[in-house]
């Protein structure tokens, strides 16, 4: 095989970037679990465990640095490691997401607004993100335009779930002050939440817009 | 002055390096000096190297240590002194009559230019590979054999070597039929590579490179720099290349000669072609000065 230690290089930063992505995937279900059992000890392991994945995003974000500037890459390989650069930002961002997720956790209260299921909408944004790196690592473009069509469903879920809690908190009566108080918080923290989650969703998207112009350089996912 | 002749009185020890051990030709045998791992360990040594054709200076103080089973790359302007510096080495240079070398030249802590180092036994520890192929007229096995004889390692067992040899190359598996073929009918990537099996057949320490690729299309040239990463396993390699983006695809180390034989820049290839520290290197190597 031509360059051979070049083409083991392109094939460690694929596998290098599907980890990051499984550890990423880990920590955002530990968020939403931490989130949904109050478990504050789990949401602190999310909290702390952002560095290691910010230290194995610039450990990558050189490896893509040496392979453009050292080996001259160009067209398909060129497209990968461009591609690659952007999508490890993309999971370091769903980490700084699923960190978010901890620390509302660990201030928030609970049940308040329970026709709003934040666990329903962290597995649709899981299932993408699994589906988006399993496109990534296949080269599924059928997959990436499928995943622009599933973040429509997650921004509208997003939508409606959002009107719930505002719609709750016109109507309900509030008494004290303190309970005021209380529940713009917690509906704050909701809403953070929510938006965290549909951010997720955009990112997803990114990722998978960056694998089609990977594969088929087609910038029709990029805006 | 013969090999027997030859004292190895003046070879020392450095601090952090073993004691050699000694030879009958001045130099000494690196062979258990160091594992197949890559080390930081210095083979090479130039202080205060300077050279000089005549009244021309092609080189100009140069301060330089290469580390063993790595590949050294050196880069510069055309006239910038890089070739005459990889010819030092194995004191290539004193064929050319007008040459002198002053400073020191260090190959496992000798100088190679004392006195009684023989520029015939350097040679064949400090092996080297042309830009141009440059097979004898003889057979693929001849080619590779007689590196073996006339360097006295004919042992009786040189088929065996010829091949490995050929392996080490990476054209045993296209060759392995036809090794009584002549070396010239072989493309010149093959020839290329049959070149360098003549030249590690005697198992050198170091392997010198003159711009070997730059003869070759670009199939024959991923073939020869795969071939240089893997021979960085078992040898020293410095290869100089008018090449910039070869010198980064290949190299550990990458070396920066500019106008006047001037050493400018030494340091990790990732380092010079990332974040050099002299500014003149970095003009030279995004293309604003050469």
């Amino acid at each position: 095989m031509a360059r051979k230690s070049y083409q083991e290089k392109l094939t460690e930063l694929r596998e290098d970037v599907l980890y990051m992505s499984e550890v990423v995937m880990e920590r955002l279900r530990m968020g939403l679990d931490a989130l949904e059992q109050k478990d504050e000890d789990l949401a602190q392991e999310v909290i702390e465990g952002d560095g290691e994945i910010n230290r194995m995003y610039l450990d990558l974000e050189q490896d893509c640095i040496d392979l453009l500037a050292l080996q001259q890459p160009v067209a398909s390989d060129l497209r990968f490691i461009a591609a690659s650069f952007k999508i490890i930002t993309d999971l370091e961002r769903i980490a700084d997401l699923a960190t978010n997720l901890g620390e509302y956790t660990m201030d928030a209260e609970r049940d308040l607004f329970p026709d709003v299921d934040v666990q329903e909408m962290g597995e649709l944004t899981l299932d993408m993100l699994e589906d988006a790196m399993m496109a990534y690592d296949t080269e599924d473009t059928d997959r990436c335009r499928e995943l622009a069509g599933r973040d429509d469903d997650l921004d509208e879920f997003a939508e409606r779930a959002s009107e719930i809690v505002v719609r709750d908190l016109i109507e309900r009566e509030l008494d004290s002050t303190e309970e005021v108080e209380r529940i713009l918080q917690d509906v704050s923290r909701l809403l953070l939440t929510i938006r965290d989650l549909e951010r997720v969703g955009d990112h997803t998207v990114n990722i998978a817009a960056r694998t089609l112009y990977m594969v088929e350089n087609d910038d029709e996912l990029i805006y | 002055m013969t090999n027997e002749q030859m004292t190895s009185s003046e070879t020392e020890p450095t601090d952090d390096q073993p004691a050699p051990t000694p030879g009958t030709d001045g130099l000494t045998d690196t062979a258990d000096s160091g594992g197949e791992t890559t080390t930081d360990r210095t083979l090479l040594e130039a202080r205060d190297l300077n050279v000089y054709y005549g009244e021309e200076q092609a080189l100009s103080d140069v301060d330089i240590e290469i580390p063993e089973k790595q590949v050294t790359a050196v880069i510069g302007p055309s006239g910038c002194g890089k070739s005459t510096f990889l010819r030092c080495i194995n004191r290539m240079n004193d064929l050319v009559d007008s040459a002198r070398v002053e400073g020191e030249l260090r190959f496992d802590g000798k100088n190679v230019y004392d006195d009684d180092v023989d520029p015939v036994a350097l040679r064949r520890k400090i092996g080297m590979v042309f830009q141009s192929p440059n097979p004898f007229p003889k057979s693929i096995r001849d080619n590779v054999a007689y590196g073996l004889k006339v360097q006295g390692k004919d042992d009786g067992d040189v088929d065996a070597k010829v091949r490995t040899a050929l392996e080490r190359a990476a054209l045993l598996e296209e060759v392995e039929d036809q090794l009584d073929a002549s070396g010239l009918d072989l493309s010149g990537g093959q020839q290329q590579r049959l070149c360098i099996a003549r030249a590690i057949a005697p198992d050198p320490d170091v392997i010198l490179m003159d711009e070997p690729a730059s003869a070759l299309d670009p199939v024959a040239t991923s073939k020869i720099e795969d071939l240089i990463e893997d021979l960085a396993e078992e040898y020293t390699v410095v290869i100089v290349t008018h090449n910039m983006q070869q010198a980064a695809r290949i190299s550990d180390k990458t070396a920066v000669f500019l106008t006047g034989g001037e050493l400018v820049e030494f340091d990790d290839t990732d380092k010079i072609f990332e974040n050099p520290e002299h500014e003149r290197v970095e003009d030279y190597i995004t293309g604003k000065f050469g």
